[in-house]
């Protein structure tokens, strides 16, 4: 998962960032308001988490032009004043929730996660797609009931295939969204990762979760 | 549209300067005019009986030559003095002693029984005006002879009595228009008087001089000092509220700070020795905020229409409760409107809004009605909120209601929308109660007073 963090305390961006990276997110940052429209705008994001007091242009500003513009992925905001008239004003620009500062990381966590499962049409934590189960909350995975040890990028592997479960992702579109912007990038790593899922998910190679479509992607079948 | 000039007075009075110097423009004009037509008038009625005169005293002489007889009047014997007369006919003409040598030139050659009017001017450039008759003249012998009678007065003298009549018209005007606009520069002064003490007393209150302004106004501004004694009084409370809210806020403050200098002072400074006395301070801001964002006051407001807001805050719940699938329905009576604050009127129905999608299973009402009664000039407004969550206990109602309004007592920072809502109801004079919604969970009832 791609996420933009749109700042501009420094030590709070720094916190934000680091906490998303540990929680297994490809994280892209700006401190200001028209950096982080153009990030917005530019790269593939999945979903941003903004400020709305920002030098140079508002928070608001930027979640409208993202909208103006036909970029849907959801937004949080964080807003500093706890009052119902700047949240309605940024629900009402297109963001799609919003923390309140001063905020518990998990708590922005938790609403980051519930905005993507959102995206993906699951209204709970726990996502199915057949035998396997992911809890986005404890960021854990079954399957037949039975938990599974994955690393933190098959992790990411897995929830991205599996929020967008019935859809088929390329690997281009894997290696964008699960690599931050300057990482050097190689389609042949998402093939290795998805083996090694496989082999994981379903040791016995019986009900393969995960479908190749050659020349086209990978795909988890939905339900 | 932009006007150079600021002040009332000097508006009012451009204005009318502007007014009257065209008035009195028009009615010197009016005056002059008909002045004019008056005196050409009676120099015709002059001319006319010369003419006449001269004719009754005209005889025809052996040679067909028609002159007067006698001239019975002085002045058209004597040379320059100003009337002039002459008879022409076939047979040869007569002048009077006064146009001899004078110039006078008439071009009119009326017939028989006609009558010209005419300027000319004299061989001096002197202005005249000339009247001809034309006379058929019967002989003796039965034959007829045809004459032009003229008769001519110098403008000179009439033209000098013009001009004095026009200047004292226009000083007269002058004088009067002047006599006016002093007047009304006194009137306006006087009229305008009671807006100088305004901004005399609005500086003493800027300055710290006086709270509030005076009383005795009059009928015009009464309703604005009013509303600014009325602003006055909700700024002086609120800023009352503020330092409460500040004082509260430090005091509440001290003791987590205090617990956790201890810490650091035992040398205990892990997160985990930290964190609940991190967790305090951070529900004591998020309270004390959550409670200085209302401004009150209601008595200066202008009236809000409520419906918007409400479907404002319909679409956002709807985005921030997305997963729980909620129907929130929101009914508004039409035109219902309340003088109110906008950012008050959307902490006020967003708390119990938030609170409703919180607890509900599944659906949440609002609705909006005015409420009317007969001593109330405008109405006041009554707003329900109910969810079909599991409700209120009687027993807890009141204790809801005041949850974390001192600020001394534990605040969790969860649950004070309703404590806050309570107190915006009050700032602006109103209720709010709790009782069972036919939904099944709990119903707040919100009323605000008219006035």
């Amino acid at each position: 998962m791609r996420l933009l963090v749109l700042e501009d305390e420094p030590a709070l961006r720094e916190m934000l960032v680091q906490q998303f990276r540990a929680a297994g997110f490809a994280v892209d940052q700006a401190a200001d308001g028209v950096e982080g429209e153009f990030a917005g705008q530019e790269y593939p994001i999945d979903v941003a988490v903004v400020d709305l007091g920002l030098p140079r242009r508002s928070g608001l500003d930027a979640i409208r032009a993202w909208r103006k513009a036909g970029r849907s992925f959801p937004v949080l905001i964080l807003t500093a004043r706890d009052s119902w008239q700047e949240k309605v004003s940024g629900l009402d620009a297109g963001a799609d929730d919003y923390v309140t500062k001063p905020f518990r990381f998990e708590e922005v966590l938790a609403r980051v996660q519930a905005l993507l499962r959102r995206t993906g049409g699951w209204s709970q934590p726990l996502i199915t797609c057949g035998a396997v189960e992911l809890d986005t909350r404890a960021q854990e995975v079954r399957v037949a009931g039975a938990p599974v040890e994955l690393t933190a990028f098959e992790y990411r592997l897995l929830e991205y295939l599996m929020l967008r479960a019935g859809q088929v992702v390329s690997k281009a579109e894997l290696t964008e969204k699960l690599y931050e912007q300057d990482f050097e990038r190689d389609s042949n790593t998402i093939e290795v990762f998805i083996g090694r899922l496989r082999r994981k998910l379903d040791p016995d190679d019986c009900h393969q979760p995960i479908e190749t479509l050659r020349g086209r992607g990978y795909r988890i079948a939905r339900g | 549209m932009a006007f150079p000039v600021q002040s009332l007075r000097s508006r009012l009075l451009l204005t009318l300067v502007v007014l009257l110097l065209i008035a009195a423009a028009a009615a010197a004009f009016a005056l002059d005019s008909l002045y004019r037509n008056l005196g050409l008038r009676a120099l015709e009625d002059v001319l006319d009986a010369q003419v006449m005169a001269l004719v009754s005293t005209a005889e025809l002489d052996g040679e067909g030559k028609l002159a007067p007889q006698n001239l019975a009047e002085p002045r058209l014997a004597t040379p320059g003095s100003g009337l002039y007369a002459e008879i022409l006919g076939s047979q040869g003409s007569w002048r009077s002693p006064s146009a001899v040598g004078s110039g006078l030139n008439l071009a009119a050659e009326p017939l028989p029984g006609e009558r010209r009017l005419e300027h000319s001017r004299l061989a001096n450039g002197t202005p005249v005006l000339g009247l001809s008759l034309g006379v058929r003249w019967e002989t003796e012998d039965e034959r007829s002879r045809d004459f032009v009678i003229r008769a001519a007065q110098s403008l000179v003298p009439w033209h000098r009595q013009l001009l004095r009549v026009r200047t004292g018209l226009a000083t007269g005007f002058l004088l009067l228009t002047l006599l006016l606009l002093g007047g009304l520069a006194v009137a306006l002064r006087f009229a305008l008087g009671p807006l100088r003490r305004l901004e005399g007393e609005i500086v003493d209150i800027e300055a710290g001089r006086r709270e509030s302004l005076g009383t005795g106004w009059p009928r015009e501004l009464a309703g604005v000092t009013g509303n600014l004694n009325a602003l006055l009084r909700g700024e002086r409370k609120r800023l009352e509220r503020y330092r409460t809210t500040l004082g509260n806020l430090a005091h509440s403050l001290k003791t987590p700070l205090a617990a956790m200098r201890g810490l650091v002072e035992r040398g205990e400074v892990e997160p985990a020795a930290l964190e609940p006395q991190l967790e305090r301070m951070q529900a004591i801001v998020q309270h004390q905020l959550k409670r200085a964002v209302f401004g009150g006051s209601g008595t200066t407001l202008i009236d809000q229409p409520v419906g918007e807001p409400l479907e404002q805050l319909r679409s956002a719940l709807a985005k921030v409760y997305a997963d729980k699938r909620i129907t929130l329905s929101v009914a508004v009576a039409p035109g219902t409107a309340y003088p109110v604050d906008a950012g008050d009127f959307l902490e006020l129905a967003g708390n119990l809004m938030d609170n409703a999608c919180k607890y509900c299973r599944g659906s949440v009402a609002v609705r909006a009605t005015p409420w009317t009664a007969a001593d109330w000039r405008r109405p006041g407004l009554v707003l329900e909120v109910e969810d079909d969550g599991k409700g209120i206990e009687p027993a807890e109602r009141a204790h809801v209601l005041e949850r974390g309004v001192r600020a001394d007592e534990s605040v969790t920072g969860q649950g004070i929308g309703l404590a806050v809502a309570r107190e915006i109801a009050a700032a602006y004079a109103g209720t709010i109660e709790i009782s069972e919604s036919r939904l099944g969970g709990a119903r707040v009832c919100v009323r605000l007073p008219g006035r």
